[in-house]
């Protein structure tokens, strides 16, 4: 009885906790199926009737504009970020190298090199190789990451035996093949999660496109919801439908794909 | 002859060929950039004029005649000190409290992980709803109750804590998945041998749990020390909505040390030189607090 008791209080507290992380969510949403003038003559607890004629206003801005870029930038540099970095994690399992030892330790000084404080020489460089009117820029920073690469040879150490690797040898595959063919679908839960990872934080990366973006035509998820709050200044409807329709699909993406997610997020203080 | 030219194949050519992609991009993107900010920061350049070099006149301003930089050094600390600490504790409470469930675990973990993966600049505009002074829910919520709306967002004594409350919401849910992570690969036997030893929960949560988690605290320490040295996000959109030329929110008291480089160097009045010679001693500062925390989880890196 008292176990019981305890269990169930155990789980209010955790469903209060819980309606803490998700109120602000809530209000969003319900906030952005208002008319303007009305959402603020009451706590807008329910939502109201006037979520499709806010979601009109928003698409007639540069709303979808914004969403193709943010997804063309967020897929490429997820594409390119976890190929270099899987490549990186078969070199240090499967090979014995000479700067082996000095090269893990490269891999480690790279995970602490944060990429917003060289913007000004990033901006100059792609200045100078006439990309800074392109969404390259916003794609290039994600090529090389630290945390990536280091993720990738710790996941392919335990996922992947090296006797697979010995015997396509021995059947005559070159590396590329085998790279491609063996190692890869040996290690698809660690390429689903680096994904998934590379994919949020470049979606929600807001210094460098916030230097980099300087016309409608370029502007991303983030860059939109700034600029929400100038477009509209007085239509908080329209801004809060925009900020609705740019977070929450992002965050039933992350649902679907939570515990591959969680799994990546927290394997960098615990392994295995 | 030809065995040593194919172990030559396996520890020469196809190293090179699968680490050179992350080595040039990694140059060419990401540390040629800061080295160009190390050689900018030597010159007075404010974006199109004449370059001119000025050796550690920017580093000697950032010290002594500026305040701006020491001003955003403290408030930054000030964030971070108040959010972090807390958002760190309660993301243990909350895990330990979790770990006891069976069910359900997984939902309540994914509920409250979704602040962390909301876009900080959405949290910056969704916390404007909530605390600003005429619209704001929370000062709903006040009125109602009959007390009087407070100007949280505008206000010098409010807006840091306001920020600081962002971090927790935000990161709260992280650390419990990260505590959670821990708790997970710690051995049964260990609390079944407490309990046999009638260890009551507190012992056990501070003799076991506790000590135990240190390898997952040292690591949120570090990397919520890096987080709060790069913090531009949230504060900067958190004070966008209001009016645009409020650069530091009110009485700048929530200029971070990456808002103030941002502004000098991408601001109103850009100051390339002075920026970069910011972000080198930022970088120096990020360096420092990283290697601290490679030595102290040093032990654990050890046997990769």
């Amino acid at each position: 009885m008292k176990r019981k008791l305890s269990s169930v209080c155990l789980h209010v507290f955790l469903i209060l906790i819980s309606l803490a992380s998700l109120i602000p969510f809530w209000f969003m949403f319900s906030m952005s199926t208002y008319k303007s003038e009305n959402i603020f003559k009451n706590t807008p607890l329910l939502p109201s009737n006037y979520l499709a004629e806010n979601i009109k206003t928003i698409f007639a801005s540069n709303f979808v504009k914004s969403y193709g870029n943010s997804f063309f930038i967020s897929s490429v540099s997820m594409v390119f970020c976890v190929l270099v970095c899987a490549m990186v994690g078969y070199a240090m399992n499967v090979y014995d190298f000479r700067f082996k030892k000095a090269f893990y330790t490269f891999i480690m000084l790279t995970m602490m090199v944060p990429s917003q404080i060289g913007v000004i020489g990033y901006m100059i460089e792609m200045r100078n190789i006439s990309m800074n009117n392109t969404l390259w820029p916003m794609i290039f920073i994600w090529m090389a990451n630290g945390f990536g690469a280091f993720w990738m040879v710790s996941f392919i150490k335990g996922a992947l035996p090296f006797e697979l690797v010995e015997s396509a040898r021995i059947d005559g595959a070159n590396e590329i093949r085998i790279f491609a063919k063996i190692v890869t679908p040996c290690i698809r839960p660690g390429l689903l999660t680096l994904s998934l990872l590379i994919f949020l934080w470049s979606w929600n990366s807001y210094m460098i496109p916030l230097v980099f973006v300087n016309k409608q035509d370029n502007y991303t998820i983030p860059i939109f919801i700034k600029s929400l709050a100038s477009a509209y200044r007085t239509d908080y409807g329209a801004q809060l439908t925009g900020l609705t329709l740019a977070t929450i699909p992002l965050l039933l993406l992350f649902i679907i794909g939570s515990k591959s997610f969680i799994r990546g997020l927290t394997s960098g203080a615990v392994k295995g | 002859m030809k065995k040593n030219r194919s172990i030559k194949k396996y520890t020469v050519f196809w190293p090179i060929v699968f680490l050179s992609p992350f080595t040039i991009f990694f140059f060419a993107f990401n540390l040629f950039p800061i080295l160009y900010s190390f050689y900018m920061s030597f010159l007075n350049w404010n974006g199109y004029s004449e370059k001119t070099v000025v050796g550690f006149d920017n580093y000697k301003a950032i010290f002594t005649v500026d305040t701006t930089f020491w001003k955003s050094l403290l408030n930054t600390l000030r964030i971070g000190i108040v959010g972090f600490p807390i958002a760190i504790l309660l993301g243990l409470f909350f895990a330990v409290l979790l770990s006891n469930l069976k069910k359900l675990k997984n939902l309540f973990q994914t509920v409250n992980f979704l602040p962390y993966i909301t876009t900080p600049v959405a949290i910056g505009m969704m916390f404007v709803f909530v605390f600003e002074q005429h619209i704001g829910v929370l000062n709903k919520v006040l009125t109602f109750f009959g007390a009087d709306a407070i100007n949280f967002i505008g206000s010098t004594t409010y807006a840091p804590y306001v920020i600081s409350f962002l971090i927790i919401w935000k990161c709260t849910g992280y650390y419990m998945a990260m505590y959670l992570a821990g708790i997970t690969s710690i051995s049964e036997d260990l609390y079944e041998a407490a309990k046999i030893d009638g260890a009551n929960a507190w012992h056990t949560f501070s003799k076991i749990t506790v000590p135990l988690l240190k390898p997952v605290t040292v690591f949120l320490i570090i990397t919520s020390a890096i987080y709060a040295l790069q913090l531009f996000d949230e504060p900067n959109l958190l004070f966008t909505n209001q009016s645009s030329s409020v650069v530091g929110g009110p009485g700048q008291t929530c200029l971070t040390l990456v808002w103030n480089f941002y502004n000098q160097a991408f601001g109103a009045n850009p100051r390339m030189g002075y920026a970069s010679a910011l972000s080198c001693v930022l970088f120096l500062i990020i360096v420092i607090v990283s290697l601290i925390g490679l030595r102290l989880m040093n032990g654990k890196e050890k046997d990769l």
